[in-house]
């Protein structure tokens, strides 16, 4: 499952060597990085358009939590007050969920192998990977944030750019350690039920941000004071974008 | 992987590590012996300080003196984790097996000696705090610490072989001390949104020099029982290594 049309054949030779970490194994003539990010982006988004396995998996379990949720919060508090928590609990189950998917999808039939025969920049690799995982993500969550609005009675009118600036820069650092850590699981005998494991600890900082920028917006005050968590969680971001894509080399190796 | 070549013990035993032909264990366990009989020595003094040297504190009472196992569990439970990142970050960079070995003793260590503050503090919060467990910010970073440590080592026994567990152990070594500093600037802000718990600071009763002095000689030694624990642990994760390339190599 190459997308790289690029020529390979140098690269396959020096990629036997076993050291992925030498950078001209992976320099293909011609091809920039934003190409080649862009190339594994496309091949994930193009399989998930075909099959839909993840939108349809991850949006009926995001769905099914709201239910759960309905149903074990206690009547009498007001869902106002717990809206921000609710979605966001989702959204990281959901989100976790997910993120073992795209990976598994790579190992089955060795697809990966190809993937990894291709002269990609492995840095290139994590930042197409991510890129798909977060259109996912973002699609999942422009179901749950209606549905929750909807099932709950929340008001999120008022405040759309200023939620989809949280959401967006929320997923972001989220997905960026969801892509490690579900390539690293995916290399481990335990598999998927690693990735909450190692995920949920280090997103305490998204989690915090996130789910009271949210509250914040949903009990109707305006944009300007969400904007301190907006920086935190674009902080996070900038850090993990930037670990992940330069540790993801050292994942990929055999 | 160590490559093993000669077949006698006692040479393959100063010829084996990567690089590393002067990399004998008789020196690392020397050392280790060493500093044990020194965090030996200064953990008796430090006991003795705490039972009959330091006043008791007279707001908290005698429970108070469970800090000076709990605040020197927390450095060195820092500093191991500091270890941990340094190693792993140098292992991704060098690929030494002797800078892994370093972090999972370090990691090790610093998973019991959170433990360690993880009990004693509740402990102290029971009486001090009227709860066993407070979200404040402090706890939680420490919590969270604990998690993603043990994350560390479920992640490297996890791994489908060796190499890549050490990989993967390292790159959580990296990620996880990253985030340290993010999750603790998060926790003292999702904690100042909300009135915080009657804390009587332990800073409060630093003013007597006998508690002061208590307090240092407890920090020396357990950090001298850390390094001497740390050289114990990393012999023997190096002599599991040749184990394992003893084993496999050709007779």
């Amino acid at each position: 499952m190459t997308t790289a049309s690029e020529p390979r054949e140098p690269a396959i030779a020096s990629k036997a060597s076993a050291h992925a970490r030498d950078a001209d194994a992976w320099d293909a003539p011609g091809a920039s990085f934003v190409a080649q990010v862009w190339a594994v982006a496309r091949k994930d988004l193009l399989l998930e358009a075909r099959s839909r396995e993840r939108l349809v998996s991850m949006g009926t379990f995001a769905v099914l939590v709201a239910i759960v949720f309905a149903f074990a919060v206690d009547p009498a508090v007001r869902a106002r007050s717990i809206g921000g928590a609710m979605v966001w609990v989702t959204v990281l189950f959901a989100g976790t969920l997910g993120m073992g998917r795209s990976w598994a999808l790579e190992r089955e039939a060795e697809a990966l192998t190809g993937v990894l025969l291709a002269p990609i920049d492995p840095g290139a690799l994590f930042l197409g990977k991510w890129m798909a995982n977060m259109a996912v993500m973002l699609a999942v969550e422009a179901l749950i944030f209606p549905v929750f609005a909807l099932f709950f009675n929340l008001g999120f009118q008022g405040s759309i750019p200023a939620l989809a600036a949280v959401v967006v820069l929320a997923t972001a650092g989220f997905i960026a350690l969801g892509t490690l850590f579900g390539a690293i699981a995916a290399h481990t005998r335990l598999g998927d039920t690693l990735i909450p494991i190692l995920l949920l600890p280090l997103l305490a900082p998204v989690v915090i941000f996130a789910s009271a920028a949210t509250q914040r917006l949903l009990v109707g005050r305006p944009a300007g004071d969400v904007l301190s968590q907006l920086k935190m969680l674009g902080a996070f971001d900038l850090v993990f974008l930037f670990l992940c894509t330069a540790l993801f080399g050292a994942v990929m190796e055999e | 992987m160590e490559t093993m070549t000669t077949p006698s013990p006692a040479t393959a035993y100063a010829h084996s590590g990567v690089g590393s032909s002067t990399d004998s264990l008789a020196g690392t366990r020397r050392w280790a012996m060493a500093l044990g009989v020194l965090a030996a020595v200064t953990m008796i003094a430090a006991l003795y300080m705490v039972f009959f040297y330091a006043p008791t504190e007279s707001t908290m009472g005698v429970v108070q003196r469970i800090f000076y196992m709990h605040v020197p569990s927390a450095w060195t439970a820092f500093m191991a984790f500091g270890i941990v990142a340094l190693c792993s970050a140098g292992y991704l960079w060098l690929r030494d097996p002797r800078l892994d070995a370093i972090a999972v003793s370090a990691a090790e260590l610093g998973v019991v000696f959170t433990t360690i503050v993880l009990l004693t503090g509740p402990l102290w919060g029971k009486i001090a705090w009227g709860a066993w467990w407070v979200w404040e910010p402090r706890l939680t970073l420490t919590l969270l610490l604990w998690f993603i440590y043990v994350g560390y080592f479920i992640l490297r026994g996890a791994a489908e072989n060796p190499e890549r567990g050490k990989r993967f152990a390292a790159i959580m070594g990296v990620v996880g001390a990253v985030d340290i500093p993010l999750i603790h600037l998060s926790v003292q802000w999702w904690r100042s949104q909300h009135p915080k718990p009657v804390v009587l600071r332990p800073e409060g009763a630093q003013a007597d020099p006998a508690i002061v002095q208590t307090l240092m000689v407890a920090l020396l030694a357990f950090t001298l029982l850390f390094f001497s624990l740390m050289l114990f642990r990393y012999g023997l994760e190096r002599l599991r290594t040749r184990a394992q390339a003893l084993r496999v190599a050709p007779r």
